[in-house]
């Protein structure tokens, strides 16, 4: 019977090396689609002027829509840099999602608000709006104060109050930089079946802002702000940007993505019943174009930017990332049909199956993993040299994947000007396999347990706010 | 004997395992090695290239504003152009012309003829993105002595190259060229109509025959028909009204209804009304309220009470487009009425006279 253990626990320990190599090689194949992506993006950004293609008036006009939670002491700074955008023709909807603090009495002496008539345009179900208001000193911006509902809730009422063919998901506290719309736009110019796009989150942490706008690029203080600024590098270069050669994204940022909005409302709106809304609204509409046989392109420009703040403790950062396990846990158990069906194209044969058994199960295989090598090396039932080769494999293989991103932005944006900043990112390369990951996989194994336990609500998250130069 | 075999082969095994593994870690350390290099190696390509670029930014800077003073002192920037940085000097002054036109660009041009040949060259490349860059060159300072390379970028394979080819020459100071956009225009339809719809307008008023006459043309497929409209419609063009209104009565498909509509709402005259009013009973509740729309500027008085009536259209855009039309059509006091009133329409004529107020 112990040897039946035994073997048991040894054929998982080629499962989890199974997954090991899959998952890794995943993660090359995206990287070296994406190192070709980028270089072709950087040359096409060449041949085609982008203030000329814009300012020449075929730009589609934009909604932007913030929802605002209890933001009074960012709110004002944050939507100054909205008003600031360098974009023809667009407008600004802040949803004030019932907000206990001082966020609509900031924006309405910041503004000069008073109260307006707006109609809805679309009829998506959200909580009761309580009133709507327009900025006497900006026509542009309005501001609708809602029963609170969450931020799925709040992006609908901002969805049913716009008036634009296009509109950008935004969180009020992200900074866009001021060509961003010019630049993500640009899908829904060349391609007229574009019904989505992302941008690219990077973290404000350490850098420097001034009036809303990042002035100085500078890497985080912290040790755990900058293994997350890598990762971001990572999964936006490397993934996204893979994901998307292959015409295959499945993730668009909440933080900065904008949609066609009659799409949208067509399809449903935001989920209210997830915390992943910005994935499930990307799978839906994969599933909504494909089955109604409505051609349709779902894209991703590496250089429109919005800057985030990013947690610099554990706890905060593990409720993210249990957040986000849930998330995609609820949306693809939800959207499961996808699943290999070759109706979503390679959204369903490629990336759908990725998500689901290697992004979803597989911190369970991998935390797995670590039991049952701890268990076989603890009762000296394994070969030590083996042991030491397969760690050093993987840790080894991580830095190569993270260092691979760091090359992927030297090759294209360079946003990071300072020569240590790189060396410093190379030192993280090598540091994040050494617990920066296991702590991942143990949060997201978290994370899928609570999906299960049918845990919702999005978990305190607490901000430091950021480093904002004097005199600005 | 047998146990002793077996030990081998396993220890056979391991090893190979091991070395196996040995391979891998080299090979992926290699791989460490190698991205880390390229990365500080992009960084100082990229750093002296940026300070070779500002070098010689720095050095023809001056004298092209001094030409561009005094076209007379062009010689003076061609002697400090060496032969190696020739195409790098076209670059530094396409910058200059993407911004100015008339006279000034015409003096960039001339800077850069005499290395247009180089450029040209380029447009041969069997990378789309180095053919565009070339094409786009051409088509800013190459005209007329270039023109038939960048008419030849209209059939070239690639959306990108024919797109930036139909830009360079879809332009007011060289209506000459406007045809051979005309005659491609299926080429581009896979880009956004209202993005099209400016270039052709910016081709400005002498094209605005030729537009009216291909919306009217019942030979001409419904797309095209449509996005002419759409550019009749930008360039504010009062001809093309009765044209607009003939493609409303004769034609059942939706784009080109819907594009008519608009650009009746532009240039439309009172004598159209009727014709968009059958329209505001259409079954597609978005050809509906695009009438309404139309029927607001088109319309007068006594169109008023239609319009009212009309703003209890469960389709939310006929609604809002009926209470604008309203107000358009001089119901002011009636929506004031209204918005005073608690009728299921209140907040509509709010609105709507509050967008009024706003403008």
């Amino acid at each position: 019977m112990i040897e039946l253990m035994w073997a048991a626990i040894g054929a998982f320990n080629y499962v989890v090396l199974a997954y090991f190599v899959l998952l890794n090689s995943v993660y090359l194949g995206t990287s070296l689609f994406a190192f070709r992506a980028l270089r072709k993006y950087a040359m096409r950004l060449k041949s085609l002027d982008l203030s000329d293609l814009v300012t020449s008036g075929g730009a589609p006009p934009i909604t932007l829509i913030a929802p605002a939670y209890n933001e009074a002491l960012t709110c004002v700074e944050s939507v100054r840099s909205l008003l600031t955008i360098e974009y023809p023709d667009y407008e600004v909807i802040v949803v004030n999602d019932g907000s206990s603090d001082e966020t609509l009495v900031r924006l309405t002496e910041a503004f000069e608000l008073e109260p307006a008539s707006r109609v809805p345009t679309a009829k998506l179900p959200t909580k009761p709006v309580r009133g709507v208001y327009r900025s006497r000193l900006h026509p542009s911006l309005w501001v609708i104060d809602k029963v609170n509902g969450g931020k799925a809730d709040a992006l609908n009422v901002g969805i049913n109050h716009c008036y634009t063919p296009i509109f950008s998901a935004m969180d009020a506290d992200s900074l866009l930089e001021p060509q961003a719309l010019m630049r993500i736009v640009r899908p829904f110019l060349e391609d007229a079946t574009t019904v989505a796009a992302g941008g690219i989150l990077r973290i404000a942490n350490g850098c420097v802002v001034s009036r809303g706008r990042v002035v100085e690029v500078r890497l985080p203080q912290s040790l755990l702000a900058r293994f997350q600024v890598l990762e971001y590098l990572r999964v936006f270069l490397s993934g996204r940007m893979g994901w998307a050669a292959l015409d295959a994204t499945l993730i668009i940022s909440g933080a900065f993505g904008i949609f066609r909005r009659a799409t949208v409302v067509d399809a449903g709106g935001y989920a209210t019943d997830t915390v992943g809304e910005d994935m499930e609204l990307i799978v839906r509409l994969h599933r909504h174009c494909s089955e109604a046989g409505i051609p349709y392109r779902i894209q991703f420009v590496p250089d429109p930017v919005a800057w985030t703040e990013c947690p610099e403790s554990l706890a905060v950062l593990g409720r993210q990332r249990d957040r986000w396990q849930r998330g995609l846990f609820q949306t693809l158990t939800r959207h499961s049909r996808m699943l290999f069906r070759p109706t979503y194209g390679a959204a369903g044969m490629l990336a759908f199956p990725y998500f689901f058994f290697l992004e979803m199960l597989g911190p369970v295989i991998e935390f797995l993993g670590y039991l049952s090598f701890s268990i076989t090396i603890l009762a000296g039932r394994v070969d030590w040299l083996l042991v030491i080769a397969f760690l050093a494999v993987a840790v080894v293989l991580g830095g190569v994947l993270s260092l691979s991103a760091v090359a992927l932005e030297e090759l294209s944006f360079r946003r990071y000007p300072r020569l240590r900043d790189l060396f410093k990112l190379f030192g993280l390369a090598a540091l994040e396999n050494l617990g920066y990951r296991q702590l991942n996989t143990w949060w997201r194994v978290k994370g899928t347990y609570s999906a299960l336990r049918r845990v919702e609500g999005w978990g305190k998250m607490t901000r430091v706010g950021f480093a904002v130069r004097e005199g600005s | 004997m047998e146990d002793l075999a077996r030990g081998i082969a396993e220890a056979g095994f391991r090893n190979s395992v091991i070395y196996v593994l040995l391979a891998v870690i080299a090979a992926l350390f290699l791989g460490t090695v190698f991205f880390s290099v390229y990365a500080v190696l992009l960084r100082a390509r990229h750093a002296i290239r940026d300070r070779r670029r500002a070098g010689l930014a720095a050095k023809w800077e001056v004298p092209l504003m001094l030409a561009l003073a005094d076209p007379e002192r062009s010689e003076a920037v061609h002697a400090l152009v060496e032969e190696k940085h020739r195409l790098r000097f076209v670059g530094f002054v396409l910058e200059y012309a993407r911004r100015v036109r008339g006279e000034e660009r015409a003096v960039l041009a001339a800077l850069a003829r005499p290395y247009l040949g180089l450029v040209a060259a380029r447009a041969d490349s069997r990378r789309e993105e180095v053919r565009a860059r070339a094409i786009q060159t051409l088509g800013t300072l190459g005209l007329p002595a270039h023109a038939a390379r960048v008419i030849a970028g209209l059939d070239d394979p690639s959306p990108l190259v024919a797109m930036v080819a139909a830009r360079a020459l879809a332009r007011r100071e060289t209506p000459e060229y406007a045809g051979e956009v005309l005659r491609r225009l299926e080429r581009f339809k896979g880009w956004d109509r209202r993005f099209l719809a400016s270039m052709l307008a910016a081709m400005g008023p002498e094209v605005a025959g030729t537009l009216r006459l291909g919306l009217g043309d019942r030979r001409v497929e419904p797309w095209t028909r449509a996005l002419l409209a759409e550019a009749c419609a930008i360039q504010g063009d009062f001809l093309s009204a009765d044209v607009a209104e003939r493609v409303l009565r004769e034609s059942e498909e939706r784009e080109l209804r819907l594009s008519a509509l608009r650009l009746l709402v532009g240039v439309g005259r009172p004598d159209h009304a009727e014709t968009v009013k059958a329209l505001c009973r259409a079954d597609d509740e978005v050809v509906r309220a695009q009438a309404l729309h139309a029927l607001g500027t088109v319309g007068g008085r006594d169109d008023v009470p239609f319009l009212l009536e009309a703003m209890y259209d469960p389709y939310p855009w006929a609604a809002l487009h009926a209470a604008r039309g309203a107000l358009a059509a001089g119901g002011v006091e009636s929506l004031r009425r209204l918005a005073d009133s608690d009728d299921p329409r209140a907040s509509l004529a709010r609105h709507a006279l509050g967008e009024a107020d706003a403008a």
